[in-house]
């Protein structure tokens, strides 16, 4: 049991399981939801809690190219968002349904 | 320190419940906007870390255009109450509700016996964090950042190629 003044020191290893946290929600909005749109979402809540760390790794060494990646891994994101959405607004032209159980019946 | 510690655990209290309401709200817009708190919530994260800059990006580029990306496009569809918002089957949601447990404990126990392996920081970023970061942008990270607009080009064509398209799936020709 970590005492009281481990807790109240604030450290990079917080910062870290914050960030572990919100990467299993992400992965459970993937695994648990059926809309593609949330699954979407969980995907960019992931990519947001591994920013987390990346920031919290570029203070802790002092080092800027955490921040460099982090620009990186927005700009990844936003391009993938885009793509994702484009995907789902084609799939719902032709089903009207946005449930990932029509996806079993794509072909072509 | 014992405000540093006030701040930390409400932002961290903030952030989880939205996080946790993001992947239960039933109507996706919810969802949507709840994941806009978060993502504010991480700016302030970031600001507090000191990436002054990134704080600033995450709110245009996440809070600010992605996000209303999202809704704009779930404006597009016609949202009915929706019946099957979650996958079916009680014990297979109960094993991936472990086994994001379990990944997280695996996080917790890596980043908790390996974090002393860490150097000591040589020396804290100085105050121009921004400055610094746009010397190191436009240098050593050249070729990236210009690999990335080119992407971003490519991204941008693909997907009015992918959304004006016709037939594809189920098509009668």
């Amino acid at each position: 049991m970590p005492g009281i003044e481990a807790l109240m020191h604030i450290g990079i290893k917080h910062y870290l399981f914050l960030s572990a946290i919100l990467f299993s929600f992400g992965m459970l909005a993937v695994l648990l939801r059926r809309n593609v749109i949330v699954m979407l979402m969980g995907i960019e809540l992931m990519l947001n809690a591994v920013n987390l760390s990346f920031i919290a790794f570029a203070k802790e060494s002092g080092s800027l190219s955490g921040h460099i990646m982090v620009f990186f891994v927005m700009t990844i994101a936003a391009a993938e968002a885009g793509v994702g959405l484009a995907l789902a607004v084609a799939i719902y032209k032709k089903f009207h349904e946005l449930n990932i159980r029509f996806f079993e019946h794509l072909r072509g | 320190m014992l405000w540093e510690a006030i701040g930390f655990y409400s932002l961290a209290f903030f952030l989880i419940f939205f996080a946790y309401k993001t992947i239960t709200a039933i109507n996706p817009i919810h969802s949507a906007l709840y994941l806009v708190l978060t993502m504010i919530g991480l700016a302030a994260v970031f600001y507090d870390l000191g990436a002054h800059f990134i704080a600033g990006v995450q709110l245009i580029v996440y809070a600010g255009a992605v996000m209303v990306l999202f809704v704009m496009v779930l404006m597009l569809f016609d949202l009915r109450a929706e019946l099957r918002a979650f996958s079916r089957g009680l014990f297979s949601g109960m094993l991936k509700i472990i086994s994001a447990g379990l990944l997280a404990g695996i996080f917790f126990a890596g980043s908790d016996s390996s974090i002393a392996i860490l150097d000591t920081p040589a020396a804290a970023p100085s105050a121009d964090v921004s400055r610094q970061l746009g010397i190191l942008l436009y240098t050593k990270y050249l070729y990236a950042f210009e690999a990335l607009g080119v992407l971003l080009l490519v991204v941008a064509v693909g997907v009015v190629a992918v959304s004006r398209i016709k037939g594809g799936t189920h098509a009668r020709h």
